[in-house]
This record gives C-alpha cells, sequence and structure tokens, in this order.
C-alpha cells in the first residue's frame, strides 16, 4: 500500500452559514479536482463528526489540511478532537485580511472576483499539501536509513 | 418575522460526491432567494461542537433537514442534538424523481443546477407550509 502513504486529507468546513464557507468548499474541490488530484482525498466534515470510522482511521493515520472559513474553526477543532492534530490549517477570513478591497457577498453564486479568491485560497491549500508530502518523503527516507 | 416564527434548514455538506454540491446548492437558493426571511440555515459543525445559539435553534423551530447521501448525517445529527424534524429531502430520490445529475461536484452544469432549483422549490413549499402551522 505504498501509493496510500502518498494521500493528504483535506477537511473542509460546511459553510452554510456565512461566504467563506462556501470559499472554503469551492477551494477544497479546485485542490481535488485541479491542482493536486492525486495526492489528496477529502473527508466529509459532517459524516466525519457523526462517527464516520473510515474518515476518522483515515485522518489518524494520514496527514489532515483543515479549511475554515471562519474563527470557530470547527474542522481543526473537530479533527484535532477526533483524530490529531492536523498537519495544517487554513481559515478563509484570515487569508480575506489580506485582500483589503475584497467583500464576500454571496454563499451560491461567486462573482468573478470571489473565483479568483478561491483560486488564491486553493494555492495556499496546495503549498500546505506539498509540504505535508515533503514531510512525509523526509520519514520515509529516515526510515529506511 | 420573530426567529421564533422561522424554520431550521439542516444540510450535509456532501463534500464528498456531487450529489452533495447539490444539497448546498439547494438550500443556498432557498437562504438567499426564496425564502430569505423565512429560514434559519443552521451550520452542523458548530451545532455538534455544542454551540449553544445552534442547539437552542433546533430545539425550538421546527426542522427541515437535507441529506445528500445515505449516511443522512443532517437527519441524525439533529435527532442526536433534540431537534424535531418536520420536514425531510433525500437528495438521491430527487434525482430520480427529476432524472437530473449534476456533472461533477465543483461545476454542477444544468442538469444539477436544475436539480438544485427544484430542490429547492421543494424545501420552500415545505416553508410555506411549516410557517402556516406555527
Amino acid at each position: 500500500m505504498t501509493l496510500a502513504k502518498w494521500k493528504v486529507g483535506i477537511v473542509s468546513c460546511s459553510g452554510e452559514e456565512i461566504p467563506e464557507g462556501t470559499i472554503s468548499r469551492v477551494a477544497t474541490r479546485l485542490v481535488l479536482e485541479k491542482l493536486r488530484p492525486d495526492e489528496t482525498v477529502t473527508i466529509c466534515l459532517p459524516l466525519f463528526l457523526a462517527g464516520g470510522e473510515g474518515e476518522r482511521t483515515f485522518a489518524k493515520l494520514f496527514p489532515t489540511i483543515t479549511v475554515d472559513g471562519c474563527e470557530k474553526r470547527c474542522a481543526e477543532i473537530g479533527t484535532e478532537k477526533y483524530s490529531g492534530k492536523p498537519f495544517a490549517t487554513v481559515v478563509v477570513s484570515d487569508v480575506l485580511k489580506k485582500c483589503h478591497n475584497l467583500v464576500l457577498k454571496s454563499r451560491d453564486k461567486l462573482s468573478a472576483e470571489e473565483w479568483k479568491f478561491a483560486e488564491k485560497v486553493a494555492a495556499e491549500i496546495a503549498k500546505k499539501v506539498d509540504e505535508a508530502l515533503s514531510r512525509q518523503n523526509e520519514q520515509l527516507r529516515s526510515e529506511k536509513q | 418575522m420573530t426567529e421564533r416564527g422561522k424554520i431550521a434548514v439542516v444540510a450535509c455538506a456532501g463534500m464528498d460526491k456531487p450529489i452533495g454540491s447539490v444539497t448546498s446548492a439547494s438550500v443556498f437558493k432557498v437562504v438567499e432567494t426564496l425564502r430569505p426571511q423565512e429560514v434559519e440555515l443552521v451550520c452542523i459543525p458548530p451545532l455538534l461542537a455544542g454551540v449553544s445559539t445552534y442547539s437552542e435553534l433546533i430545539k425550538n423551530l421546527p426542522v427541515i433537514t437535507v441529506d445528500g447521501c445515505a449516511e443522512r448525517c443532517a437527519t441524525k445529527l439533529v435527532v442526536r442534538s433534540g431537534g424535531k424534524i418536520r420536514g425531510r429531502i433525500f437528495v438521491p430520490d430527487s434525482a430520480k424523481k427529476y432524472n437530473l445529475l449534476p456533472e461533477s461536484a465543483s461545476h454542477l452544469g444544468p442538469n444539477g443546477e436544475k436539480l438544485a432549483e427544484n430542490i429547492a422549490e421543494e424545501i420552500a413549499s415545505m416553508v410555506d407550509t411549516l410557517t402556516k402551522e406555527t
């Protein structure tokens, strides 16, 4: 099962309440489908929190990156509670603070500007994925030596 | 309208399946366009984390659940939180009923959008019925 060692689990908040949640979901999907399709899987947060054993076991064994829409950090807190500390956390509202002129408006239809922002968040997640894989490679190399 | 007269809608996040994206899209249409004043969309993770405002909403308002897969997380979690479910939508059944499927999780496509619109109309209709009863 060498192949499985290269996967990183991305846990996104469900983000129904605020536009930042939609950005979390869209950015996560961009990573899964376009940026790092072979290196990542997603973990459904409600199922994970509801007691999904497969999800919890995966998150215990493989590195995870949590993507939260707001400061409640539900994905990060839930992952840490049931499976262990995530490798990294991306909080959309924090990334948004760096984009001074951008105001997110809709949870349903993203504007071109909002899409661009989602791509920016996705790039941050992809960077963390690369860091997680790099760390795994280092561990594998040290185990072989 | 007071919060008390509202209807709570709880939907699964459905991150790992295209049909889950339909779930989210349909509830967003209800809360942003069709019935923005009548609906309180309740986020599942803080509800599970025990944030009191969310659990109070679930306990005090009639609830409609929208599930994207057979795990039926939204329904299970509302029951676990002591909520009163007054309406349920199971999106895979709706997909069969309307014979519509989304293209992918990130791009619903015309059929997925149409499916989300149909489900949103069904939720809005449930909201209207429940609002009259409260």
